[in-house]
């Protein structure tokens, strides 16, 4: 008695599943998947930036920092990294600047041709970082050092600038960065 | 009632299957099964990067009328012995297709191959000699067999010549290879007379690649480099400050280097010191006990294992850097071809130091 309830109970249950889905399926045609296969990711992005880092010195003003047009004081952000438990830190120091780019765009490709006979053997889909063309530097600078301490602020601070990179301008930089997995198990 | 109660469920889980296959079928007509090849395939283990048809080019243009400078590049902050501030000013650094005359006429090139490319990559230990670490792994286009690669400096390469993977530029594919330089004026205090310019033609760096891991006992991370870079010309020149009038061209024809800085014995150590200086070690192999080598050197009087592990680092290839240059010439004077062949570190301290301290 039980057993036949149960079982009327299921029909029940399919005849529910079967009736509230055949509206959906009657409004909506879907696609085979030779329709599917000729839709191609066609959006994309297009990506203009302006960056500016510590233009003005940051927001932390003290004896140390926050002051660009003071010499003695550091304007700029700071990273700074420990290559060892107990060592030093490598800094990335005094970034600052502005850079601004028009035009980077980002899409998926599918890849099947070109490259020298590559793109036909490859026939996948990558990642396509398109290149701005030009990226415009507006006094970009950032200091590679080496320091006992992670800030500067740390007592027996000690800090080895070992150069400082000044960069102004537009900067040529064309192509595209093509981004895919790649099987190495 | 038994038999009654197996055929109830039998028909309940018949009905189950069927609710099953009614759900289950609209998603399985929109998603495709990948097949064990495709499968195989996809790993996401490592990224790959490819750069199509890339050109970089950054300078520092002469001042305006007015002194201004449209672009600058300069790198500063290192001193002379002497105390005296050093700064380079980058008048031209440039990435290029093939025959650009010196960075004169940029075009485009492909860097990496997609059947080959760039990698960064968390690589299995012990797969390259570090045991039971994951490495994480930077890599050039990797060398290949004889068989199928090209030729490292031959322009008109076919497949099949050698050992490099990246393409020589053809009449109708932009190829592999770029043409890379800089040109730099070197100023040590006032003194501004020094205009340098290296370029290199065709460049290829395959089979290059940056492996860092970490090491427990030191705590620290550690590292091996691997550079190789050939070019069938790499020229060095100097200019007047204005460009004008350069000096005769100083060639290095098939230009070669295999570098390996640390292996997995040795590996390379950074640090940065208690004074703030950058330290780069590579510790020395480690100094077999007495009695472990026999005094006659061979392996019938020595500890076998220890025979071997020092057998297999003093001839073990890959530890050990090249270089050669098919040849030298300054203007119209040939020097013939110079070659330094299986230079192998023992022990190696790198370390910045502080003149103003």
């Amino acid at each position: 008695m039980t057993h036949r309830a149960g079982i009327a109970g299921f029909g029940l249950v399919v005849a529910f599943l079967a009736t509230s889905s055949s509206p959906v399926l009657a409004e909506l045609a879907s696609l085979g998947d030779d329709a599917l296969s000729d839709v191609s990711g066609q959006g994309g992005i297009y990506l203009s930036g302006d960056v500016s880092i510590n233009e003005m010195g940051g927001p932390v003003e003290n004896y140390h920092f926050g002051r660009c047009d003071d010499a003695t004081r550091k304007c700029g952000a700071r990273l700074a990294w420990r290559l060892k438990e107990t060592g030093g830190w490598m800094v990335l120091d005094d970034i600052r600047g502005n850079f601004s780019f028009e035009g980077l765009t980002l899409r998926v490709r599918h890849v099947d041709s070109g490259f020298g006979g590559d793109g036909e053997l490859f026939n996948r889909d990558v990642l396509e970082l398109g290149l701005p063309n030009t990226v415009r530097f507006n006094d970009v600078h950032f200091k590679i050092a080496a320091s006992n301490t992670a800030r500067p602020t740390d007592p027996g601070f000690l800090q080895t600038d070992i150069f400082t990179v000044e960069m102004r301008g537009e900067v040529v930089m064309e192509g595209n960065l093509l981004v895919f997995p790649t099987g190495n198990p | 009632m038994s038999s009654q109660s197996i055929t109830a469920s039998i028909l309940r889980a018949r009905l189950l299957v069927g609710v099953l296959a009614l759900v289950a079928v609209p998603a399985a007509a929109e998603l495709k099964g990948l097949s064990e090849g495709e499968m195989a395939r996809i790993d996401g283990a490592g990224l790959g990067l490819v750069f199509e048809n890339f050109k970089f080019s950054h300078g520092t243009d002469a001042p305006d009328a007015n002194g201004e400078q449209a672009r600058i590049f300069r790198i500063s902050g290192i001193k002379s012995t002497d105390g005296r501030d050093v700064d380079i000013t980058v008048n031209h650094l440039y990435i290029s297709g093939a025959g650009s005359n010196y960075g004169e006429n940029l075009s485009p090139v492909n860097l990496g191959r997609l059947t080959n490319p760039w990698e960064i990559d968390v690589v299995d230990g012990n797969t390259i000699g570090v045991p039971d670490k994951a490495v994480l792994q930077f890599s050039a286009p990797s060398q290949v067999a004889a068989a199928e690669g090209y030729d490292c400096f031959g322009a008109s390469a076919s497949a099949g010549t050698g050992t490099c993977s990246s393409r020589p530029a053809t009449a109708d594919y932009i190829g592999e290879r770029a043409d890379i330089g800089i040109q730099m004026n070197v100023a040590v205090g006032d003194d501004r007379s020094a205009n340098i310019n290296i370029h290199a033609k065709s460049a290829v760096i395959d089979g290059s690649y940056l492996r860092l891991w970490g090491d427990d006992n030191r705590r620290q991370m550690v590292g091996q480099f691997k550079l190789n870079f050939y070019s069938p010309e790499v020229s060095i020149n100097a200019c007047a400050q204005d460009g004008s009038s350069c000096g005769s061209r100083i060639i290095l024809s098939n230009f070669a280097l295999e570098l390996a800085l640390g292996n997995e014995l040795q590996p390379m150590l950074f640090d940065v010191d208690g004074s703030g200086n950058f330290v780069v070690e590579i510790a020395a192999i480690r100094q077999p006990t007495s009695g472990e080598i026999g005094a006659d050197g061979l392996r019938s009087s020595s500890n076998a294992e220890s025979w071997d592990f020092y057998n297999s680092y003093y001839t073990n290839p890959d530890y050990r850097s090249n270089l050669s240059i098919g040849n030298f010439s300054v203007a119209d004077r040939d020097f013939g071809s110079a070659r330094v062949q299986g230079m192998l570190i023992q022990h190696l301290n790198i370390q910045t130091k502080d003149l103003s301290q």
